[in-house]
């Protein structure tokens, strides 16, 4: 195994071109020889201490001679933070908070562009997905794909497939939980190259059909539900209703393939093998040695070929396709890289914001030291001495908000896990770390360097720019040499403006949560506790053999009466119903079809579109949702020859232009059968029970239609429970019912019903407070900015403003007059701000009328009322100068 | 006269190349010689820059050997003890002899 690849990287950078190769070739052999004495991650760790190291002794190297920093300069810098603890304070936090936010997203861009397997030799795994040519999409290969591949394919040593199955762990009395578990090829360890902590892994016998039930369990599931029992090998544990023994224990952090901490072997029968059918799996290898993507590739694709001539019905249109292994089992989300590569130079460009800002206050301490500088200078110290002392001083505060930001940053990690384990499930894919890596540390370093760099020696060169001779003469009768020119009057501008943009971006966020959670969901969803029912498939139940599987809905259906039977006798219990979707969840959205003209406004008066969702007869019932007009579904709808639907009332809104629904026909424009092609006719109009969407940026409530359903009919069953009482303390009680009904039917996602929508606006709401950081420090940064340069105008100017009092100019004039220019920059700056929050408002909520722009306008007005504010004390300063004491100062 | 006295750190450098010989002395085996036989932490930039300082003061010379597997196919930078460098050790290891000369009996008895 090669040295970490940044390590290399890094070294290779630094290193002069004659002595790159031996200095390489030195760290990757001591890698090596750590590997054998210290294992992969403890090799990784010295390695890259190690190459930090050396990188730090070649840059001094390049640099040192040329920028001659030196200890007292840091010392100096130290003494200076102390010094100006305001500028420290606001400065510091600035540049940590764009340091932190910066490094959180490179770790987060990192882990999904370019995720780093944490297993041996882990870049060599690949992933093998099928291509349907005709759809334009991807497919899960067929079982019989993997017997194919594994039997004929060369360039990929091992080969390994997986089914990923949810199912009930029963051990003893305790009431069952649902766990990932792993339908896995024995060889799939194999390509994992990870061994068990104790026992063995899965072998290719427990894949017979007839071999005893075996389960290999994760090491935290050990921890946790069997204490750490060292004597767990060879316990029964019931997978769902499967009995199994437990034979093997993987080490800790273990989860391969994707987050699972239990493994059954993938078994198959005759029927599983025919080609184009059968159950779909997702198979993975390890690149034999001197195989490459690209190779294996080439040869699936003549393997692909010939399996096209001789099924050319079923894989005809199907090209196999080699992946990362990380691509193949977890697709890149629609945000795609370069919206995430876009995220990365957004932060970007807030450092650079940021740290434009704090040039600013830095020049504008710069300029108070202007005469030390000129002094310095005409003692013979070169620019790039006084540069390289100012830069150092920028360095320490860097490296305060370095430190500052790298522990935030690793709370921010923590914090994306924690949403990717929610994302997932539960746990978060093995291979997304919880902790910075090597590369995010080095890059907030470089960060935290940018920063210096533009802090530090921006306003240095500014300070260092003019001739000894003007200056020492200018320090010298205190009229101030150094003025603030146009880089640093955009810098200003562009302040202001985001100051006054940012709070209203964060506003339009809070604005949406609050919008969303003000959406009526029609009834009292606070007395009820939802959850996603599942139970077994006949296959999984301890027969093996058994070939004639019975639908999985049917069995549900069954499972679930019995459920309510049992619910019958629980005092709590109000009442009990099912649907494909419940109040409050992301429905499917469908194009429909109305019998005769819809409304007059619509482009093509016959097709909408519609949210849908199959629902128990008695849904409104049990929901105590009043029903608008017409009637509810009962159960001589479900066989009857005449097709039924509810709709609600934004459908009769909508579509129907608010004209008599009852009696009207709808249809799917877009059939997935024979069946689903019937008119259905409206019975009934339901109020709008949760279900928003739409195109605009606010939600609103959208068409739906709702079908009356038996269980059997849906894929993803949701049940809604009517409770007396709080309904999340009825939830243990209720799995211990859905036990004794059957050991194998499972409870996921139980929570009251309420809380499932308020679910979906978490990251609206983190956004909202991110956006409201960045506003706070925005604002922060600004408004010391304006009182610096404020400051700062009033300290050059000293005495000008007491040769103008002594004259008997009137004071509000001279007060004008000095700050005429940096009212007018602060003015610019709301003004540019102002139009960044009209273009916004314009994009989020379309035309604008005159009470919006009237807020507009009286937001930017506040604004710069705010910054006014910062304004009183160099004001005042001005005022009270003394002609006397100016004059005297000066002289 | 240019200065050829060792310090410390030099020392046991040459000391470790001289041992290895020319056709196994380099930033690695130096590194890890000295930290065997002394017990210290030893980092290797600190090798690295030393073997740089003793090559300019023509104490020591150095080439590059043959690629390596191990090595991801790149080479060592091989380190020769030049006459000067032997010279220099001999005098600076007299030196310390010299100045121990009878307290070898007390440095033994204090530690």
């Amino acid at each position: 195994m090669k040295a970490p690849q940044w390590t290399r990287r890094l070294l290779g950078l630094l290193a002069p071109s004659s002595r790159e190769r031996d200095i390489v070739g030195d760290l990757e052999e001591a890698h090596r020889r750590r590997l054998d004495h210290r294992g992969p991650r403890l090799a990784r760790l010295l390695t890259g201490v190690e190459a930090i190291d050396m990188a730090a002794v070649l840059l001094r190297q390049r640099v040192g001679g040329w920028v001659g920093v030196s200890l007292l300069d840091f010392k100096l810098g130290w003494r200076m933070l102390i010094r100006y603890p305001g500028l420290t304070v606001v400065g510091g936090l600035a540049m940590a908070f764009a340091i932190w936010v910066g490094a959180v997203t490179f770790e987060v861009v990192n882990q999904f562009l370019t995720p780093d397997l944490p297993l041996d030799e882990g870049d060599r795994i690949v992933g093998i997905q099928n291509w349907d040519t005709e759809a334009n999409r991807s497919a899960a290969p067929f079982l019989e794909d993997f017997v194919t591949w594994r039997d004929e394919v060369r360039t990929i040593g091992e080969l390994g497939a997986f089914r990923e199955v949810s199912r009930n762990l029963v051990l003893g009395e305790e009431v069952p939980e649902p766990v990932a578990v792993a339908e896995i090829s024995a060889s799939g360890f194999q390509v994992a190259r990870v061994r068990p902590l104790l026992g063995r892994t899965l072998m290719a016998a427990d894949e017979a059909v007839d071999a005893p039930a075996v389960v290999v369990i994760g090491y935290d599931l050990w921890q946790t539900r069997f204490q750490g029992d060292p004597e767990v090998l060879g316990r029964t544990v019931g997978i769902g209703s499967a009995p199994s023994t437990v034979v093997g224990v993987m080490p800790e952090g273990f989860a391969f393939p994707r987050a699972h901490a239990v493994w059954v072997p993938l078994r198959w029968n005759m029927r599983d093998l025919e080609p184009g059918g059968g159950r779909q799996v997702a198979v993975f290898g390890r690149l034999a040695p001197g195989g490459t993507r690209s190779s294996a590739q080439a040869e699936l694709d003549l393997l692909s070929a010939r399996r096209a001539t001789r099924f050319p019905d079923t894989l005809g249109r199907i090209r196999p396709r080699v992946l990362s292994y990380v691509r193949s089992v977890q697709p890149l989300p629609d945000i795609g890289s370069g919206g995430l590569m876009a995220a990365n130079m957004f932060m970007l460009m807030l450092l650079l914001l940021i740290c434009g800002n704090i040039a600013l206050l830095m020049f504008a301490r710069a300029a108070t030291r202007e005469g030390e500088i000129v002094v310095r200078s005409a003692l013979g110290a070169s620019r790039a001495r006084i540069v390289s002392q100012l830069f150092s001083e920028a360095l320490v505060l860097g490296g305060v908000a370095a430190a500052v930001g790298l522990a935030a940053a690793g709370f921010g990690v923590k914090w994306y896990v924690s949403m990717a384990a929610v994302d997932s499930g539960g746990q978060a894919p093995f291979w997304i770390r919880d902790h910075l890596a090597p590369a995010t540390i080095l890059y907030l370093c470089g960060l935290a360097l940018i920063a210096s760099v533009i802090v530090g020696v921006g306003p240095a060169l500014k300070a260092t720019g003019r001739q000894v001779g003007s200056g020492l003469r200018q320090t010298s009768v205190r009229v101030g040499g150094i003025r603030i020119g146009g880089v640093w009057t955009a810098v200003l501008v562009s302040q202001v403006a985001v100051t006054v943009a940012f709070p209203t971006t964060a506003f339009v966020f809070h604005r949406y949560v609050a919008h969303v959670r003000s959406l009526d969901l029609g009834f009292e969803a606070g007395e009820y506790l939802s959850a996603r029912l599942e139970a077994d498939e006949v296959s999984f139940l301890g027969n093996e053999r058994a070939l004639d599987v019975t639908p999985p809905g049917v069995r549900l259906a069954s499972l679930y009466q019995e459920l309510e039977q049992s619910l019958t006798g629980e005092s709590e219990v109000l009442g009990m119903t099912f649907a494909s979707r419940l109040p409050g969840m992301n429905h499917p959205r469908s194009p429909i079809e109305v019998d005769e003209a819809g409304p007059l406004s619509e482009a093509d008066p016959q097709l909408f579109r519609a949210a849908s969702a199959l629902i128990d007869v008695d849904f409104f019932r049990v929901l105590d949702a009043p029903i608008a007009a017409g009637r509810v579904f009962d159960s001589g709808d479900l066989n009857s020859d005449v097709a039924v639907v509810i709709v609600n009332r934004a459908f009769v809104d909508e579509v129907l232009g608010s004209r008599n629904p009852i009696g009207r026909r709808v249809r799917y424009a877009v059939p997935a059968d024979e069946e689903s092609r019937r008119w259905h006719e409206i019975v009934g109009v339901a109020e709008n029970l949760g279900i928003v969407g739409g195109p605009g940026f606010f939600p609103r409530n959208e068409p739906a239609l709702y079908l009356p359903a038996t269980l059997d009919d849906i894929d993803l069953a949701y049940v809604a429970i009517h409770l007396r009482g709080d309904p999340e303390a009825f939830t243990n009680r209720l799995r211990i019912l859905a036990s004794s009904v059957d050991r194998s039917l499972r409870l996921h996602d139980l929570r009251a019903l309420n809380h499932v929508a308020e679910s979906q606006w978490n990251e609206s709401q983190f956004l909202f407070r991110l956006l409201t950081g960045v506003s706070i420090v925005a604002l922060i940064l600004s408004l010391t900015g304006i009182y610096s340069v404020m400051s700062f105008t009033v300290t050059r100017r000293t005495r000008e403003i007491g040769v103008r009092v002594a004259l008997g100019s009137d004071r509000r004039r001279i007060v004008v007059s000095i700050f005429r220019r940096p009212i007018m920059q602060v003015l610019a700056g709301i003004a540019v701000g102002a139009w960044l929050v009209f273009l916004l408002v314009l994009a989020v909520t379309g035309p604008l009328g005159a009470r919006e722009i009237g807020l507009v306008g009286l937001y930017a007005t506040l604004m710069f009322v705010v910054c006014m504010l910062a304004c009183i004390v160099p004001t005042r300063r001005a005022l009270g100068v003394e002609p006397a004491e100016a004059l005297r100062a000066d002289w | 006269m240019p200065d050829k006295s060792l310090a410390e750190f030099e020392l046991l450098v040459m000391l470790a190349a001289l041992r290895l010989g020319p056709e196994e002395a380099y930033t690695v085996s130096i590194a890890e010689d000295i930290a065997e036989r002394t017990g210290r932490f030893v980092r290797r930039a600190n090798v690295y820059t030393t073997v740089q300082r003793l090559e300019e003061k023509g104490l020591i010379a150095t080439h590059l050997g043959e690629s390596r597997p191990e090595r991801g196919g790149r080479p060592r930078r091989l380190v020769k003890v030049e006459s000067a460098g032997l010279a220099a050790v001999r005098d600076t290891t007299r030196t310390i002899e010299a100045m121990v000369g009878s307290l070898g009996d007390i440095i033994a008895d204090s530690g």
